[in-house]
């Protein structure tokens, strides 16, 4: 039998081999293609020469001074406080609107009621406008509220970053929909309040989008940079990493600051990727195993 | 980040609220304690300011008690411990010489070029005091959030700097703040590479060494077209319906100079900062930049360091001038502020021959009070930069159309750069500019 069949499955074999080599190559080159941008600010955060423009695409010389530079010289751009005030703020964004996602997901999800299909649509609606485009009516908002000045912006960056993000509930509401709806009657059937059934049921099930959902919300104050600049105008105490990493590019700085602008790029991925390897392992525990039988 | 319309909704909901139960004395009353201590230009209601500006205007000479607190904003290096922190201690300064005002100063950053974004965002809410570049002049009048001089005020600046300063500071002959520094850009030379007599011409330069322009850059490329002739805004550059004259003969002779530039195996254009890049390792001996970058091009050849106004180019036969932009930047005094004449003296101090000079020792900020000039000798960056003010620069224009010059002559030194333009299209392409700079995108 084995020699029989060994014919055909040799042609196969080959013909299996020269598809994998040929998806192979190619996924090669797109990945060369998509970490060579990352790769290359890595290498100019360790670059020793000075400027923004170099002739090789390899540093001449290494060095750790660009780090040294933006935790030692603070006095025109305090990059410390800045990370320590973007990071203050993702903390709190990110438990406060991974919360309002998820509250507002299971709602569409599992409940029904009379506002539910006109309220997705309206959420739908409103999530294509551009954020930017209430820039400066959030501003005057938040100034109303006495929430413009002082030790009240970072509040102000936290409330601006969580608030709305409760209309992002889409792909949260997917996932729970995939759920099946049996686990919550049987868990109601038992007794469980809906709070019991959220907590019990829906949400050890659902540690992948959670995690999606940590991983987004935290990762917003770090790369947004309209709503930081609009909210913090001229208070330096509190600007986040994104200001700081715009003004080391202005004409005055650029030549000092550039590859300390590198530096700093790669120290703002830092704590996301901390956060992405505490979590990853729940990225992988899907829904398998959930219903048996 | 994406979904802040949702934001606003809730937000406003919670605003209306608030406002809706309390009637509208809740805010006012919770802004009037605060401001003692906080911000006070914030939230005060705007009919009390004018009106107490005017009763105490006439009680200035004895300096009745005043206890404020002043919100200031520059630049951060004026307020970093390393460049002396000359802002914090100008302010200390003018607060010892009024010994009946109480001043407590706050301090923001915003560089004087961002005075535009960042103060017409909320100018009630802006820095009581704060530093402009002049070309932000227009944006920040029509705002409401600049004060015009008058009295003393005006006699000192008009005394203390020249006409083509307080031109640029000017808008329908009204002076609205108090200039300390001219912003403009001139050439840094390698010495070993170009003797004093070569730098007079960029012919010649170019012929000795290698040399990075930005030509790509639209606030550099008029130096040729309004060195052979062209004008912007009539003679003076305040004629808005004069219009931008970057057509006829002169200007297409410009583009074919440039076109040979461009070909020129010693012209490189400086891009993404390829020249100081050049300085640093020998491969370029001259660059067209400002004072901001006079450190690192001292930094780059050390004892060879040169700096001076622009030189001449020859282009159809014609000896011509190149001419940079060149404007100023001021301090000026919010009108929205409590204590009009708190921030006007502040700001006139912060603009004094005192503070200038306190500002040229601690970061080399080139000094604009006619008399502190005639003191410094002997700095090439100092004089470089007034040379080129006085004698290669005209006065960038501020009226509104030129908005619509910068992106069509940007286009025109890319489309040079890339070898778009030859001799045999430059007329069509210099056409092509002119008509685009004087048409309005906004129409």
């Amino acid at each position: 039998m084995s020699k029989a069949s060994s014919a055909p499955v040799t042609g196969a074999k080959i013909r299996k081999i020269v598809t994998n080599s040929i998806v192979h190559v190619i996924l090669a080159i797109l990945a060369f293609i998509w970490v060579l941008p990352i790769f290359w600010v890595v290498l100019t955060s360790f670059r020793a020469e000075k400027g923004s423009y170099v002739t090789t695409f390899f540093p001449q010389s290494y060095t750790f001074n660009n780090y040294k530079k933006l935790f030692t010289d603070t006095t025109i751009l305090n990059f410390p406080l800045m990370f320590k005030n973007t990071f203050v703020i993702a903390i709190f964004t990110c438990i406060i609107s991974t919360i309002f996602v998820l509250s507002v997901s299971y709602c569409m999800s599992r409940m029904r009621f009379k506002m539910r299909k006109p309220f997705m649509n309206v959420a739908m609606i409103l999530g294509l406008f551009p954020g930017f485009m209430s820039m400066v009516a959030v501003y005057y908002i938040l100034k109303a509220l006495n929430m413009s000045e002082g030790s009240m912006i970072p509040v102000a960056l936290v409330v601006v970053f969580s608030a709305g993000t409760g209309i992002g509930f889409q792909v949260a509401k997917g996932f729970f929909d995939t759920i099946p709806k049996a686990l919550d009657e049987a868990a109601i059937i038992d007794g469980a309040t809906r709070w019991q059934t959220f907590t019990k049921v829906t949400v050890p099930l659902s540690k992948p989008i959670i995690v999606y959902t940590i991983l987004t919300s935290f990762m917003a104050p770090w790369i947004d940079f309209l709503f930081a600049k609009v909210i913090c105008r001229a208070d330096a105490k509190y600007f986040t990493v994104s200001i700081g990493l715009w003004k080391m590019l202005e004409k005055e700085y650029i030549d000092n600051w550039y590859t300390s602008f590198a530096a700093g790029a790669v120290l703002v991925s830092i704590p996301i990727a901390i956060l992405f390897l505490l979590t990853q392992k729940f990225y992988v525990e899907g829904v398998s195993g959930a219903v048996k039988g | 980040m994406k979904k802040k319309v949702l934001a606003v909704l809730l937000a406003s909901a919670m605003v209306a609220s608030l406002v809706g139960c309390g009637g509208k004395e809740e805010a006012p009353a919770e802004a009037g304690t605060e401001a003692e201590a906080e911000a006070p230009a914030e939230t005060e209601p705007e009919a009390e300011a004018p009106a107490e500006s005017e009763a105490e205007a006439p009680a200035e000479e004895e300096e009745e008690a005043i206890t404020a607190t002043i919100t200031v904003w520059g630049p951060s290096e004026d307020q970093s411990e390393e460049n002396g922190n000359w802002l914090p201690t100008m302010c200390e300064q003018f607060a010892a010489q009024h010994p009946n005002w109480d001043l407590t100063f706050e301090y923001g950053v915003c560089a004087e070029g961002d005075a535009k974004a960042t103060v017409t965002q909320d100018v009630e809410g802006a820095a009581d005091v704060y530093f402009y570049a002049n070309d932000n002049i227009t944006d920040l009048i029509a705002a409401g959030a600049l004060s015009e001089l008058g009295g003393k005020y005006l006699e000192s600046v008009k005394a203390t700097n020249s006409q083509t300063i307080v031109d640029s500071i000017s808008v329908d002959g009204s002076v609205y703040g108090f200039p300390f520094t001219t912003n403009t850009w001139f050439m840094y030379y390698d010495k070993s590479v170009f003797s004093e007599d070569d730098i007079k011409s960029l012919d010649t330069m170019l012929e000795k060494g290698k040399v990075a322009f930005p030509l790509s850059n639209s606030w550099y490329i008029q130096a040729f077209y309004v060195g052979n002739g062209c004008t912007l805004f009539g003679d003076d550059q305040m004629d808005e319906a004069a219009g931008i004259n970057f057509g006829g003969d002169n200007a297409v002779a410009a583009t074919d100079y440039l076109v040979d530039l461009v070909a020129n195996p010693n012209f490189i254009n400086d891009q993404d900062g390829a020249g100081i890049a050049g300085l640093r390792d020998g491969s370029i001996n001259a660059i067209f930049s400002g004072s901001w970058d006079a450190q690192s091009v001292k930094d780059a050849l050390g004892d060879n360091f040169g700096a001076a106004q622009l030189p001449k180019v020859t282009i159809g036969g014609n000896e011509c001038q190149m001419m940079a932009f060149a404007g100023s930047k001021a301090i000026g005094a919010n009108p929205n502020c409590e204590y009009p004449q708190v921030a006007m003296a502040l700001a006139e101090y912060l603009a004094s021959a005192e503070a200038q000079q306190a500002h040229y020792d601690m970061r080399t900020v080139v000094p604009c009070n006619t008399e502190l000039l005639a003191n410094i000798t002997g700095d090439p960056v100092v004089s470089a930069q007034n040379d080129t003010y006085d004698n290669t620069s005209i006065t960038q224009p501020f009226v509104a159309a030129m908005g619509n010059y910068w992106s069509p002559a940007e286009n025109m030194g890319k489309a040079l750069v890339a070898g778009e333009v030859t001799h045999d299209n430059a007329a069509a392409k210099t056409e092509e500019m002119n008509t685009a700079m004087n048409t309005d995108v906004a129409q």
